[in-house]
């Protein structure tokens, strides 16, 4: 098993030079690679790739993201994503085809200020994101703790094949919706709440050290004990 | 009329010709900021802010194909010694402008199109090299915003003073001295981003201005590098489980 | 400049309805109690190039004063007085929401009702900053960046003020036979006479609530802010946004200003006097 290089980087550094592959996060000049954010670079068999610590959410197809309904007009909801651009969700994908808006009333369905989960459907560059809350929890979210954090944190949140969320929805008792587009809504109890609050900030700031996972467990079985 | 440098060869502060102001960078400084820093070089003290990607307001000023970059360096009116009425004055216009074209080609625009990104520089406090602070502070800061780029921009200024070549001029050397070159560059693709002369100087003054100046850019990006490791890996050893 | 309808902020419903939910109980987002301000950090001389400066928190909101003395001309109709100036200006770096540019409506209005505080409390003695009367006076010119908006920037731009002119020294200026200024070896601060302490309090339904947040003050239906002296006389008022307050609720906030300025005043003198720069 080949073994993966580790090493803290901000833009511009050489990481290594050699025959690889530039996987996200890096420039490639000849053989030299060079960082293009702060972050943790990894260097493997299968190639170099920048885990940033900071940057904005840029929507991908199908992500699935917490926004809030800014605004609308008589074709549409305008819904603040927290990326460069807005996104829309058309009324018609809510409505139905037939949809007209003589017959339909769009903030009585969603009104200013709700929160959406919805599915990014479309995203090209040459327009703002089209989102779809046609899927099985999708609408709607339901009451709970709001938390933002940076978007580029939300790959560890999530952890590998969902192992960072499991351990702290099983420890706190909660439920955990997240956006890839860093917001987080915890629903659940009180004190799970307050708990699940915490580990997520502590994923949010060791981000980038090893230890996060052990940290994490005494952090939520530390509380267990009191 | 004061001694720019002494018979020592020391200059009116007690540097050596070679020799910069304590410097200082703290990174996230603003919560509401996408990205800040705060620098102080010598007396200089300068907040940078970074808005951005966002979306251009209004909708024809976006390009295609790529971000915007907007650069607005500002000097608050308690900044100087006689107070300065709070409108941009022409030399901030044009400050404003070079900053933001020393700072444009170590960004990767093209990741973000029909995007602006917002660099908001205010001089709290100035002392010559004001504009080089300026462009150290906000590519601090649009690495802390995690916008994608090329390298980071260090800026710093060479100068003649007292018929020497000397680094890091502040507000005496500045406006007593023969020449004043402030330069700006990408410390590891080593490009010139950003060079500004005033002030007469002969070619082989100005070559060495311009080498150790470079030099002196080296040793500012390590404090750049040594600001943003400290807030983002503070403690620990890297690595994921 | 006409600016009713501006691009700001949307607080989801989630975090209103949170919001007055733990109202109803007297607790607020950030676990304070109606009457609690945030923290309030003041640090003085900040700016060794002006005459004196501050750069005060209050919570998440940041905000930094400069004073610049010069010397000018009084105005015709007060011969016998020095000239204040206060200027204040929201940075495009304290927000999304922050456009580069001059001055709008709200910064005017902040700068102004910081001004009338300062003023109408007499904290600076103006007639003993005449040098020849009628002719040459001392400017004192407080100029205030708003750093990063989180809510209030009433008080934080008030404290930054006060702050900045009370730690302000100048070199004393005297003036010969031939009417001529000359600088003397001696530095003075400002003729201070009083030290005014500005509260805000917001109005959420039922509620009055102090030193809003960002969330708080997005939601809030009206604002009060109220400046004292030290003999709790009010020296300045502005009631802010459409909505109303009943004169319940005016006579509340007045008594509640009253109690929390003597506690801010503490605070304030605190950071003043622990300048020791002299």
């Amino acid at each position: 098993m080949s073994e993966v290089k580790r090493k803290y980087v901000t833009p511009g550094e050489l990481i290594a030079t050699g025959n690889y592959r530039p996987i996200s996060n890096v420039i490639k000049v000849n053989d030299n690679f060079y960082a293009i954010k702060i972050g943790l670079a990894e260097i493997s068999h299968e190639g170099i790739r920048v885990i940033p610590l900071s940057g904005p959410y840029i929507p991908k197809v199908d992500d699935l993201v917490i926004g809030k309904v800014v605004d609308y007009s008589a074709f549409s909801w305008e819904v603040d994503i927290n990326s460069c651009f807005f996104a829309y969700l058309p009324a018609q994908s809510v409505f139905g085809r037939n949809f007209s808006p003589d017959r339909e009333s769009l903030p009585e369905r969603f009104s200013i200020g709700d929160l959406i989960y919805a599915k990014v459907v479309t995203y090209d560059r040459t327009r703002n994101p089209i989102l779809s809350i046609s899927g099985h929890g999708l609408g709607r979210v339901p009451k709970g703790e709001m938390i933002k954090i940076g978007p580029a944190k939300v790959p560890r949140l999530i952890g590998k094949k969902g192992s960072m969320i499991k351990t702290i929805e099983s420890a706190t008792n909660c439920r955990l919706i997240i956006g890839q587009n860093g917001i987080i809504l915890i629903v659940g109890p009180p004190d799970g709440v307050l708990l699940a609050t915490q580990a997520i900030r502590m994923v949010e700031s060791e981000a980038h050290l090893a230890s996060l996972m052990k940290d994490i467990q005494s952090l939520l079985s530390g509380s267990r004990e009191v | 009329m004061v001694e720019l440098i002494n018979e020592k060869g020391l200059r009116i502060d007690g540097r050596g010709v070679d020799e910069l102001r304590p410097l200082r960078i703290e990174v996230g400084v603003l919560k509401n900021a996408d990205g800040s820093s705060y620098i102080e070089m010598g007396k200089n003290k300068i907040v940078a802010a970074v808005y951005g990607p966002k979306e251009v307001h209004p909708k024809h000023l976006a390009l295609p194909d790529r971000s915007v970059l907007r650069c607005r360096y500002h000097m608050a009116p308690f900044s100087v010694d006689v107070r300065k009425p709070p409108q941009p004055s022409r030399r901030e216009i044009e400050i404003s402008k070079v900053i933001r074209e020393a700072l444009e080609p170590a960004l990767i625009l093209e990741e973000y199109p029909r995007t602006a990104i917002n660099i908001y520089l205010e001089v709290l406090q100035a002392d010559g090299g004001s504009r080089c602070a300026g462009i150290t502070a906000s590519a601090v800061a649009l690495a802390d915003a995690g916008i994608s780029m090329r390298d980071m921009v260090v800026a710093c200024a060479a100068g003649k003073v007292a018929g020497q070549v000397v680094i890091d001029l502040d507000d005496t050397e500045d406006k007593e001295g023969d020449a004043d070159l402030p330069i700006a560059i990408m410390p590891n693709l080593n490009q010139v981003t950003l060079l500004q002369l005033d002030g007469i100087m002969a070619p082989e003054e100005f070559e060495k201005a311009f080498n150790m100046a470079v030099s002196a850019c080296h040793r500012i990006y390590e404090v750049q590098r040594g600001a943003l490791i400290d807030k983002y890996f503070g403690k620990g050893e890297a690595g994921e489980e | 400049m006409m600016s009713a309808v501006k691009r700001s902020m949307v607080v989801e419903r989630l975090r209103k309805d949170q919001m007055v939910e733990l109202l109803s109980k007297e607790k607020r987002l950030d676990n304070r109690g109606l009457l609690d301000f945030r923290d309030i950090i003041i640090e003085t001389g900040v700016i060794e190039r002006a005459s004196g400066s501050a750069k005060v928190q209050v919570g998440n909101t940041q905000v930094i004063a400069g004073v610049k003395i010069e010397t000018g001309e009084p105005f015709p109709d007060t011969p016998d007085k020095g000239l204040l100036v206060v200027n204040a200006e929201v940075l495009p770096l304290a927000s999304a929401y922050a456009e580069p540019g001059p001055p709008d409506e709200d910064a005017i209005e902040l700068a102004r009702v910081v001004d009338r505080g300062i003023r109408e409390s007499k904290m600076i003695d103006l007639s003993k900053l005449v040098l020849i009367p009628g002719r040459k006076v001392h400017a004192v010119f407080v100029d205030v960046n708003v750093l990063n908006v989180d809510g209030n920037l009433f008080d934080a731009t008030s404290y930054a003020t006060v702050a900045s002119i009370a730690t302000a020294k100048m070199p004393k200026l005297s003036v010969d036979q031939n009417g001529q200024i000359k600088r003397t070896e001696e530095i003075i601060p400002l003729p201070i006479k009083s030290i005014p302490i500005s509260v805000t309090l917001a109005r959420i339904g039922d509620v009055l609530l102090v030193d809003p947040t960002s969330e708080e003050e997005a939601v809030m239906d009206a604002r009060i802010t109220l400046v004292f002296d030290e003999e709790d006389n009010v020296c300045a008022g502005q009631k802010g946004q459409p909505g109303t307050l009943n004169f319940d609720q005016v006579k509340l906030a007045a008594n509640i200003a009253k109690v929390k300025a003597r506690e801010v005043r503490k605070i304030l003198l605190e950071g003043i006097t622990k300048d020791a720069k002299g």
